[in-house]
């Protein structure tokens, strides 16, 4: 519960990020109550090895300019020609985003296995409401490694959801192959599939892994009429182990908290030096004084 | 109308396939540390964020303030654990657009007169061709500044970024002298901008330094935290700016992703003045292959921008 | 018994006991002059630094000129004080308490003008608390606020037998409260063998003492400047050329108390035409040492023509051509023909030459901190004058005017506190010609 919560909450903020461009909004009233309302809705899909995620982004235009709608409530359903199912509702965030995910699993076929989804924001008193849909056949990628006379190779099997609901190769298509990172993701080859639905990749030897070496590798079906956006992934350790920065192991160096210890060593040699004779007038001083005590009785 | 419908469905799957693309990015990554992508409309949203409620009500939020995570001061000392972040500078596909100057002064809320990416136009010798020259904060590994520091206010992190504390900082500017590139700015007035942040004070924060002290570029950490790359890297629209860990060896400016050191490999990556022994962490592509004119630089530039320009040798030299 | 054989202290009386109406006027005018510094500086405080001609490039000003410019005359005062202590020099007496009070006031008036340079004054503390020894601002703190400490202790042990000798002294008019102060800070001293014999002891001491601090101090300072990647500053010659500026500087200043003190208070007796040619004769020396020094620094910069020494040096000669040739060229050769040739070796031009000598060690600081910030590595590219080209406002003129004022204030109430001529093992000078006279 807690990992769909969390993967929730960063496909939101995922998504937030692609948001048009939101311009100032007009402060005076006069021009937000004139110009009419126009509810927009806009989704986005997504076939992950075992569940689908479809994302509605809500925003309301007036006059020029473009403003998210929070706490909206969005309803998305998936429909297969005349069946009609609904999926469930989401409200959207400060971002105007909802979200919806459901396994693969339960996805029902269609006729030609086309599925259709629809999210629909349903409007309220001050704004119209807003549908958008969305058309893809249910796919899946494996991927799966072996070493072949000392070459690492990376093979990868596509297959889709016939009408009754068997899974086929997709033949023919091309598959890219990304490494995730930090900000986005390094793309290490593509693979033409062959009739049998997979293709083979020699793995490239110079990609950093982990610290163990470890590797997530992904194959995506890209921008495809049929199929949508595929995505599958495996985790290998065929990476170059990563090295961290050397940052943290200076502990004394010019620009460190602490300085080098001959810097402070030297400093206290001189301080010592001077203070030492400073002490030293400064006694004499107190012995000046000591001495006129003594000597006052004689005069 | 079916034609119509069939563009329309085209159109909303284009848009759903990239949209699907950066989603599939933050699938894959969305662990620990990471949690999303960025995309270049991201920055250019900009700070404010008003929002509908379904009353009707207009909100104003801060997004940038209000939705980036902001860590202790004593933790953004430390930096993120387990990375060193590296800049690559493409010249070549630099046209001095500027909306890296305008996307980190928004983005760290900066009054006009402080930039903490400043671009220059260049020209190393007579013969030799012009060019521009984004120059953010080197975040060098022999960090000058931070050696000169007389109270530790400004210090170099694990993951190689170099911060200023403000609440730290006594404004002796010794850092300013001793950085050779120019880059610290000074708050000579309190400016408007330094009341906008309302929160605790931490020195990842995209905030503006206080009056009196010293700030500059600061890789903007809180945006790593989340995993956008800086305001600078994703606003500009020429894909100059690439940002990345380079422990991982990669870098992207938010649509293309490189190994580091195959890129600086193939296209002659260097750092400026080497010579200087800062052992910097910011590298430059050479301006070869220029996508652009220099001339178109000047293109819309405000007049005050146009003026800065018009004592460099070329402006000079192609003076009518 | 050295203070019983006569009482000179009787011809140095009038001025501890009374202040002519002049003397009040100047105390009044120092005290006005002072008072637009307040005005100005409290204008800096209320406005921010954006009142000062400082910005982003030239990020330290006149400020730091002023800054350089007092902690030199004071290590000045320090070293010329110790030098002619510790060699015993038989005509050392007369003005070795204004060197050594030009040392102490110089050195409590520099530290102030950085800190004018400090944008936040409210976290001045932390230069304590928060302390990194790798900083060399971090060594400045240690050094100056060690060399205070010894210029006390230093001033404090020449003083001491006049001090007994003002407690000793029945005759002087003045308040009470001031003689307790006298026979407070006398210590009992009374001039016993032993007490004498610790006290040269102590004297000996702080007087090598004072010239090394003065030495490291003042290097310590110029390494703020050359630990710098900065064309023009980063320099191996920096320390020793920083020293021998500060004591050039600060024997002209020297020259100058000595002609105003001797005139104001009618000195003609003690300080003559010996005094100033010996004097003038250090600064000779020195004058010779600071433009070797500058000769090398910048000699080497032309000759290896670095693109951006190169730069800066094209910056002295053209925008800075004046300041340039009138602290590197006037400042060196005047002392060398006003004292070197016989014939012009006057007091009256001995003192003018100092004047000069004065402003064109204050323009030569000038010279070595703004024209480096104008010209960085990487090109100033900005639409904005002030950014561009560094000009001092008048909050930093009169903040400057007031270090002066201050100066001349603190050395007038000094003069009144005590006399500026030692008493104590004083004899009048002999008519006996020098070979330099």
């Amino acid at each position: 519960m807690k990992r769909v919560f969390a993967f929730f909450i960063f496909l939101v903020s995922m998504v937030s990020l692609v948001l048009p461009p939101l311009n100032a909004y007009s402060e005076e009233k006069t021009d937000s109550t004139a110009a009419p309302a126009e509810s927009r809705l806009a989704m986005a899909y997504l076939c992950s090895s075992d569940s689908v995620i479809l994302t509605a982004t809500l925003s309301i235009k007036k006059g020029e300019s473009t403003l998210a709608l929070e706490n909206a409530s969005i309803e998305f359903t998936v429909s297969t020609g005349a069946d009609s199912k609904f999926l469930g509702k989401a409200m959207t965030n400060q971002e105007g985003i909802a979200v919806c995910s459901f396994p693969y699993t339960g996805l029902p076929a269609g006729t030609d296995g086309m599925i259709s989804y629809t999210a629909r924001f349903t409007g309220s008193d001050k704004y119209p409401g807003a549908e958008s849909s969305f058309h893809a056949k249910p796919a899946k990628i494996r991927l799966s490694f072996s070493i072949e006379d000392s070459l690492r190779i990376l093979k990868v099997t596509a297959t889709q959801k016939n009408e009754k609901g068997e899974e086929v190769a997709i033949p023919g298509e091309t598959v890219l192959i990304y490494v995730p990172r930090l900000f986005s993701l390094l793309k290490i080859g593509e693979i033409a599939l062959d009739a049998k639905g997979s293709g083979t990749l020699e793995f490239p030897k110079a990609i950093v892994g982990d610290t163990l070496g470890n590797l997530v590798v992904m194959a995506k079906i890209e921008e495809h009429d049929k199929f949508g956006f595929v995505l599958g992934k495996n985790t290998i350790n065929w990476g170059v182990h990563k090295q961290y920065y050397k940052a943290e192991v200076p502990s004394r160096e010019l620009w460190t908290p602490i300085a080098p210890l001959w810097m402070i060593i030297t400093l206290l040699i001189m301080l010592a030096g001077v203070w030492a004779h400073y002490m030293y007038a400064v006694y004499e001083l107190v012995m000046i004084k000591r001495l006129s005590k003594k000597d006052k009785p004689l005069f | 109308m079916e034609e119509e419908l069939n563009k329309n469905q085209k159109n909303s799957r284009r848009q759903f396939i990239k949209k699907g693309l950066i989603a599939g990015a933050g699938v894959a990554v969305g662990s620990g540390l990471i949690a999303a992508y960025v995309d270049s409309t991201a920055a250019e949203t900009g700070e404010k964020v008003k929002v509908l409620t379904t009353g009707g009500e207009i909100m104003e939020v801060d997004r940038g303030l209000l939705k980036l995570p902001r860590v202790s001061r004593e933790e953004s000392h430390k930096g993120i654990p387990g990375r060193k972040f590296v800049m690559v500078i493409d010249l070549g596909k630099c046209k001095n657009a500027r909306k890296c100057v305008q996307a980190c002064q928004k983005g760290h809320h900066l009054p006009k007169s402080q930039e903490f990416m400043k671009v220059y136009l260049l020209q190393d010798s007579e013969k030799t061709a012009p060019y521009w020259f984004p120059k953010p904060c080197f975040h060098c590994d022999n960090p000058l500044c931070v050696s000169v520091c007389p109270v530790g206010a400004t210090f170099k992190r694990s993951d190689g970024i170099v911060l200023i504390d403000n609440e730290r900082c006594i404004g002796c500017k010794f850092c300013m002298t001793g950085c050779p590139y120019s880059t610290r700015v000074f708050a000579w007035k309190h400016y408007p901008e330094f009341d906008v942040d309302k929160e605790p004070y931490s020195p990842e924060a995209s905030s503006p330094g206080k009056e009196g002290t010293v700030s500059k570029c600061d890789f903007c950490p809180d945006l790593i935290r989340v995993g956008k790359i800086p305001y600078c890297a994703s606003a500009c629209p020429m894909g100059v700016i690439y940002f990345g860990d380079v422990d991982e060896d990669t870098v992207t400016n938010g649509t293309e992703t490189f190994q580091f050191s195959q890129l600086i490999h193939d296209r002659a990556g260097y750092r400026y003045l080497e010579t200087l022994g800062t052992r910097p962490c910011v590298y430059y592509l050479p301006p070869v292959d220029r996508q652009f004119e220099v001339d178109r630089g000047f293109g819309d530039l405000d007049e005050n921008i146009k003026e800065r320009y018009k004592d460099t040798p070329y402006s000079k030299k192609n003076k009518p | 018994m050295e203070l019983q054989q006569k009482n000179p202290l009787k011809e140095f009386a009038p001025q501890l006991e009374r202040t002519s109406i002049q003397g009040y006027a100047w105390i009044l005018f120092l005290l006005m002059v002072i008072g637009v510094g307040v005005y100005a500086f409290l204008q800096q405080v209320i406005h921010g630094h954006e009142v000062t001609g400082m910005r982003d490039n030239v990020v330290w000003g006149v400020y730091i000129v002023n800054f350089i410019f007092f902690m030199g005359v004071s290590y000045a005062g320090a070293l010329i004080s110790g030098t002619l202590h510790l060699f015993k020099t038989a005509w050392r007496k007369p003005i070795i308490r204004m060197a050594e009070f030009i040392t102490i006031i110089a050195l409590l008036i520099g530290p102030c003008f950085i800190l004018l340079c400090i944008g936040r004054l409210d976290k001045l503390h932390y230069l304590v608390i928060f302390g990194r020894i790798q900083s060399p601002i971090t060594w400045d703190v240690i050094a100056i606020s060690t060399d205070i400490f010894g210029c006390f202790i230093f001033l404090y042990l020449s003083l001491l037998r006049d001090l007994a000798t003002l407690r000793d002294y029945e005759l002087l008019q003045l308040p009470n409260w001031r003689k307790k102060i006298y026979k407070a800070l006398a210590l009992g001293y009374t001039g016993t063998p032993e007490q004498q014999e610790r006290l040269n002891r102590a004297t000996d001491i702080m007087a090598a003492m004072v010239i090394a601090i003065a030495i490291i101090v003042y290097s310590v300072l110029a390494w703020i400047f050359s630990v710098t990647l900065q064309p023009g500053w980063h320099s191996t010659i920096f320390g020793p050329y920083f020293v021998i500026a500060a004591v050039y500087s600060g024997s002209a200043v020297l020259i100058l108390c000595m002609w105003v003190f001797r005139k104001v208070y009618h000195l003609e007796e003690y300080i003559t035409k010996k005094h100033f040619v010996s004097v003038g004769v250090i600064m000779l020396v020195l004058a010779a040492f600071f433009g070797y020094f500058t000769f090398s620094d910048y000699l080497t910069k032309w000759y290896g023509s670095e693109k951006n020494d190169e730069l800066l040096i094209q910056l002295l000669f053209k925008k800075f051509y004046w300041p340039f040739i009138i602290s590197n060229y006037v400042g060196v050769l005047l002392p060398l023909l006003v004292v070197g040739i016989a014939k012009f070796r006057t007091i009256t031009n001995i003192t003018l030459t100092s004047i000069v000598v004065v402003i064109a060690l204050w323009l030569n600081r000038y010279i070595i901190v703004v024209p480096t910030l104008e010209s960085p590595y990487l090109p100033i590219q900005d639409s904005r004058p002030e950014w561009l080209n560094y000009s001092a406002t008048w909050v930093e003129w009169s903040l400057t005017a007031t270090g002066v004022a201050v100066f001349c204030l603190l050395f007038t109430l000094a003069s009144k506190f005590i006399n500026i001529v030692p008493v104590t093992g004083l004899q009048k000078e002999e008519k006996k010609e020098d070979i330099l006279v």
